[in-house]
């Protein structure tokens, strides 16, 4: 267990002038450094601008570096060693260098950029990149198409295409050819590009029997257990599908009858990743026992899930926290967007 | 755009003219002209003006209809009228103060609720519960923090002994000086006592806003503070000496001390000429800072000795005046030769004896002189009445013609006249004020708590509380960042906020799921489930519309939308028996699927399943030859054929699908027995048909007596093979 007591989890709240639509740690470019990326809104002026903060590690201010201005406003934003990529509501994909955009004296502009009718209709919901991928942008959107964007060129190509039929709204790489989305009805779909056409494996969100349906908001996939993908969406609902077990669903979180564990949130989850900081509290530990996962959601909650645990809250705000990201080099440091046109800054003991 | 109905009947009627409790104040009657950026070329045939969100106009501008190929045929641009509120507050600082004073107003309406529900009870209160102005006092400093730094932001302070230094930080806001004077006044109960000494308090943090166009001693100091490194001999100017008075007279006896100390009787060449002069300027100087003053404590750094008990400061007062006319009278003065300096602290020494005439000429605005009647003249909290009819007193020895939104409202306390003070919170502060400093005002005077909890015909049954908080709400729902919290306000509202809310939630854009969901969620707290299926048969709708027939089928079962479910189920019944091929076949086994994928909402889909299985297998056969698809095909042919639940009507575009079935090459794929109940049901379709109300499929007039040849043919092939 966590020693209990000092030091304590440290929370910095920096109110912002405009909405914030998203955000991402940048990888460090030198250990002294540590930025981000936010995706803005200007409700005044009716203008996203993509923004790039370092923050200064004593005050824990944030100071923009450079700016660019998306043609509309971002939908979905990742960054991997060697990128950011972000989409946008109008259907385009833009791809920037991670090492430049920390750099005020190089432009800060997108190496390369999808768009067109061929592309996506209208908003683009969810896009990932891989890091020792395929250097490939996988894209879905609520058209129902599916897009791989080669980040070399900008050419792209239709992996499948809904034709409105299904709505995708995330995505994530799970493999350098596979990769799962979600959308509707807490639908989850297994793609391989080795066999293509459409989805190798589907998840039909039968959660439980008579609980209202939701949509899936996020999905996370670990490195070392590639066979099973981590959800978040609806209703509070946190939930883990193991392609080995198709139809057993692990809800880790949730309005369910199961009254052993009260679920932090009944909201909308808008965001999961595995926690690499929270160390699992299972001594005897098995493979089958899920990942440590934190959450965010539409009713103020950062928290952590570990299968068997009670969940642990880190941050309660009144108003909604709408993306958080985990600084992969420094996992202590989490990094949250708020409602209210702020960001929060959680560092962990 | 959300009608300000309450606020509108509130002035509408005749008699409420002169009681308008929302007064609208035409800024100018010129009229003002917008330029419109629409960018489109001449001629523009058409334009169409609507209220978008806000203070916002939708206009939209159309072209002569192909009046030139290749342009866009219209647009519509978003024209923002007037500009934010108060020029005071950005319109971002607005949203921070909303965002921040929602907790305080939660906490303090449900720490309400609780209390109401325990006098219902008829529970005394614990013996560790506090007050009720203690609880309005958190909230109180709660939302003063939101507004500003804590104290003291423009704070006349000295830091160089030979430099007077203001601070020239941020500009204290006067929405914050308002909400100190009310907290003052209306909620803090220990300080009544030293009301006095919190009125000098406030003046020295505020002296900057209280007056527009007229000089008052905060601006005379920072005017001589540019001039006062230029002067040599500072006491031989005139300037210095009424400045130590004005200083004085308002109670800032730090700056008159660091003042004082800048007289050239300190400067070591000069000290031992004028030796008599500097210790009288000493003798002053420690006598200001050693002013006796009703408080319980000072900020550091302030001068001023402190007393909490009336009779102890009774007798150190009358020891401090003693000693000042023990120095008026004293035998030095003779023996200073500086007249300025003479003539200079013997004017300080009438201040501080109370020479309402000094006082009177030392200070400027009418504040500065009610302030220094309090200092130096009744150090004792008398009676709101008596303090108002000393400020009528000070208003008419320094009249002003237009007098500043805080005096307003100080005068309004003052005559403890509660419909003044909401009025002038209103026109001067604006909505945000006034739905928070109710709670204030209501803190500890029934009589105040009666005037806003009253219910008025005028205003359609309800309150003034409830009026105010639905003016906010408006306010908040009129902005797309600050629209989530309007229903914390709206719900507070007894009569009107429940219906209000409801309108507000169905104005919301449903375009975006993400607004959708948080829109759906409020419905959830708020258990408005009606309000969030209707939302989420409109979001259905919308996107049916654009063509993300998905996301529509699941919104559209997520509001259990009977009626447009059967709907579109009904319309995929219309391609039975229709050639339909490649893409549009995709689409329409889609939907079959997605319509099934929960339960049988639609009825009949169990036949669409049915046939779509039949559709699917002819296809296959067709295409490939395939003789196993072909068998499939009949056997669903067959299932479709026995099942009741396969409607009548098409039952002969089914049969006429089967042809190929029928006609199959390499030997007949339909037994005797199932062609005989295939020609059965002919046999019953032709009955039916004499029928009035038989409804003729769509199909080639020939199709009836194709299909009949192709079953008899079929039906002597098929005894053939089993003979």
């Amino acid at each position: 267990m966590a020693v209990i007591g000092i030091p304590q989890t440290q929370i910095h709240r920096l109110s912002q002038s405009k909405y914030v639509d998203s955000i991402r740690w940048l990888p460090s470019v030198s250990p002294l450094q540590q930025s981000a990326i936010v995706a803005f809104f200007d409700t005044d002026a009716d203008s996203p601008s993509l923004e790039v903060h370092s923050l200064d590690q004593e005050s824990k201010t944030l100071d923009l570096i450079s700016s660019w201005v998306p043609p509309s406003r971002i939908s979905s934003l990742k960054c991997t060693q060697a990128f950011a990529v972000a989409s946008t509501i109008s259907g385009s994909l833009h791809v920037f260098s991670a090492t430049e955009a920390q750099d005020p004296s190089s432009a800060f502009r997108s190496v390369v950029a999808a768009d067109g009718k061929g592309f996506h209709v209208g908003r683009i919901a969810g896009v990932d990149l891989m890091d020792g991928g395929s250097n490939e942008c996988v894209s879905v959107g609520e058209d129902g198409r599916v897009n791989l964007v080669r980040v070399l060129d900008g050419s792209y190509r239709k992996v499948f295409d809904g034709n409105g039929l299904v709505s995708y709204t995330a995505v994530k790489w799970a493999s350098p050819t596979e990769f799962v989305t979600g959308g509707c009805g807490f639908g989850l779909q297994w793609w391989d590009l080795r066999r293509p056409g459409s989805a190798v494996a589907q998840f039909k969100g039968n959660l439980e029997k008579g609980r209202t349906s939701g949509i899936i908001h996020s999905i996370d996939v670990h490195p070392s257990r590639k066979h099973t993908c981590l959800a978040g969406g609806s209703a509070g609902t946190v939930f883990a599908w193991d392609l080995r077990y198709q139809h057993q669903p692990i809800i880790l979180s949730g309005t369910s009858n199961d009254t052993a564990a009260q679920p932090l949130s009944e909201s909308e989850v808008w965001e999961v990743q595995y926690d690499s900081y929270t160390k699992s509290s299972m001594n005897n530990f098995s493979s089958s026992k899920l990942l440590p996962a934190m959450f965010c959601s539409e009713d103020g909650i950062l928290g952590v899930i570990d299968q068997g645990e009670e969940p642990t809250e880190l941050l309660a705000e009144p108003c909604a926290i709408n993306s958080f990201d985990i600084d992969r080099q420094n996992p202590s440091e989490v990094i949250c967007s708020l409602e209210w046109e702020s960001i929060a800054i959680v560092s962990r003991p | 755009m959300p009608g300000l109905a309450p606020a509108d009947s509130a002035g509408g009627g005749p008699d409420s003219v002169n009681g308008a409790l929302v007064p609208y104040l035409p800024d100018s009657h010129v009229s003002a002209i917008y330029p419109l950026r629409h960018g489109l070329n001449p001629p523009i045939s058409r334009v169409s003006v609507s209220w978008g969100r806000g203070n916002s106009l939708r206009v939209s501008v159309f072209r002569q209809p192909d009046s030139d190929g290749g342009e866009v045929g219209g647009k519509v641009v978003e024209l923002t009228l007037g500009k934010s509120r108060d020029g005071e507050i950005s319109d971002t600082q607005w949203r921070k103060i909303a965002y921040g004073s929602v907790s305080p107003f939660a906490l303090l309406q449900s720490r309400k609720n609780s209390a109401a529900s325990l006098s219902r009870m008829q529970l005394s209160p614990s013996p560790y519960h506090l007050e009720w102005w203690e609880y309005v006092m958190e909230y109180s400093k709660d939302i003063s923090a939101l507004l500003g730094d804590p104290k003291s932001v423009g704070a006349p302070l000295i830091e160089d002994p030979n430099e007077v230094f203001i601070k020239k930080s941020e500009e204290p806001s006067s929405l914050k000086a308002a909400w100190e004077l009310m907290e003052m006044f209306y909620v803090d109960k220990l300080s009544q006592a030293w009301l006095p000494e919190r009125l000098v308090d406030w003046l020295a943090d505020y002296d900057s806003l209280i007056s527009v166009d007229l000089p008052t001693v905060h601006s005379k100091l920072v005017e001589f503070q540019s001039k006062i490194v230029t002067l040599q001999v500072i006491e031989d100017d005139p300037r210095y000496w009424d400045l130590i008075s004005s200083a004085l007279a308002v109670g800032w006896l730090e700056i008159v001390v660091k003042l004082l100390r800048l007289h050239g009787s300190y400067r070591l060449d000069q000290l031992g000429r004028r030796e008599t002069e500097n210790g009288l300027v000493e003798a002053v100087a420690v006598l200001i800072s050693k002013m006796p003053r009703m408080r319980p404590a000072i900020d550091a750094g302030k001068h001023g000795e402190c007393f909490k008990a009336k009779p102890d400061f009774v007798k150190a007062w009358e020891r401090w005046r003693a000693q000042i006319t023990k120095l008026d009278s004293s035998a030095f003065w003779v023996q200073c030769d500086n007249r300025q300096t003479r003539e200079g602290l013997k004017n300080v020494l009438q201040i501080m004896l109370g020479n309402v005439d000094v006082l009177c000429s030392a200070t400027c605005h009418w504040m500065e002189l009610y302030i220094s009647h309090f200092l130096y003249i009744r150090p004792f909290t008398a009676g709101l009445e008596s303090m108002y009819s000393l400020a009528q007193n000070c208003i008419r020895l320094k009249h002003t013609s237009n007098p500043h939104k805080l005096m307003r409202l100080m005068i309004g306390i003052l005559g403890e006249n509660n419909e003044v003070v909401l009025s002038e919170c209103s026109r001067g502060f604006g909505t945000w004020m006034v739905a928070h400093a109710i709670e204030l005002l209501t803190a500890g005077s029934n009589e105040a708590d009666f005037l806003v909890h009253e219910e008025r015909e005028n205003l359609g049954g309800i309150s003034l509380e409830e009026l105010h908080r639905l003016v906010y709400a408006q306010l908040l729902s009129s902005h797309l960042l600050t629209w989530q919290i309007a229903p914390i306000y709206l719900t507070s509202c007894m009569r009107q906020g429940m219906g209000m809310l409801e309108i507000l939630l169905l104005k919301q854009p449903v375009q975006e799921n993400q607004v959708l969901l948080k829109n759906l969620e409020i419905c959830r707290l708020y258990e408005l489930d009606g309000v969030s299926s209707r939302l989420m048969e409109i979001s259905g709708m919308y996107h049916w519309k654009h063509g993300r027939k998905g996301c529509a089928v699941f919104w559209l079962q997520q509001a259990q939308d009977e009626v447009r479910l059967s709907k579109i189920a009904s319309q995929l019944f219309e391609s039975v028996g229709k050639s339909i091929s490649g893409e549009s076949f995709k689409q329409w086994e889609g939907l079959i699927e997605l319509l099934g994928s929960e339960g049988q909402p639609a009825g009949g889909l169990d036949f669409l399943h049915k046939y779509r299985d039949f559709k699917k297998c002819l296809q296959h056969a067709d295409s490939k030859k395939d003789a196993d698809a072909a068998r499939q095909a009949v056997e669903s042919l067959m299932s479709l054929m026995r099942n009741a639940s396969t409607p009548q009507r098409f039952w002969l575009p089914i049969l006429y699908d089967a042809v190929k079935l029928l006609s199959w090459d390499k030997r007949p794929l339909i037994n005797v027995s199932q062609t005989n109940l295939l020609l059965n049901k002919l046999q019953e379709l032709s009955l039916a048909r004499l029928r009035p109300d038989f409804v003729e499929p769509e199909l080639p007039t020939h199709a009836l007596n194709h299909v009949r040849y192709s079953l008899a043919t079929n039906l002597g092939r098929a005894i053939l093979e089993e003979s």
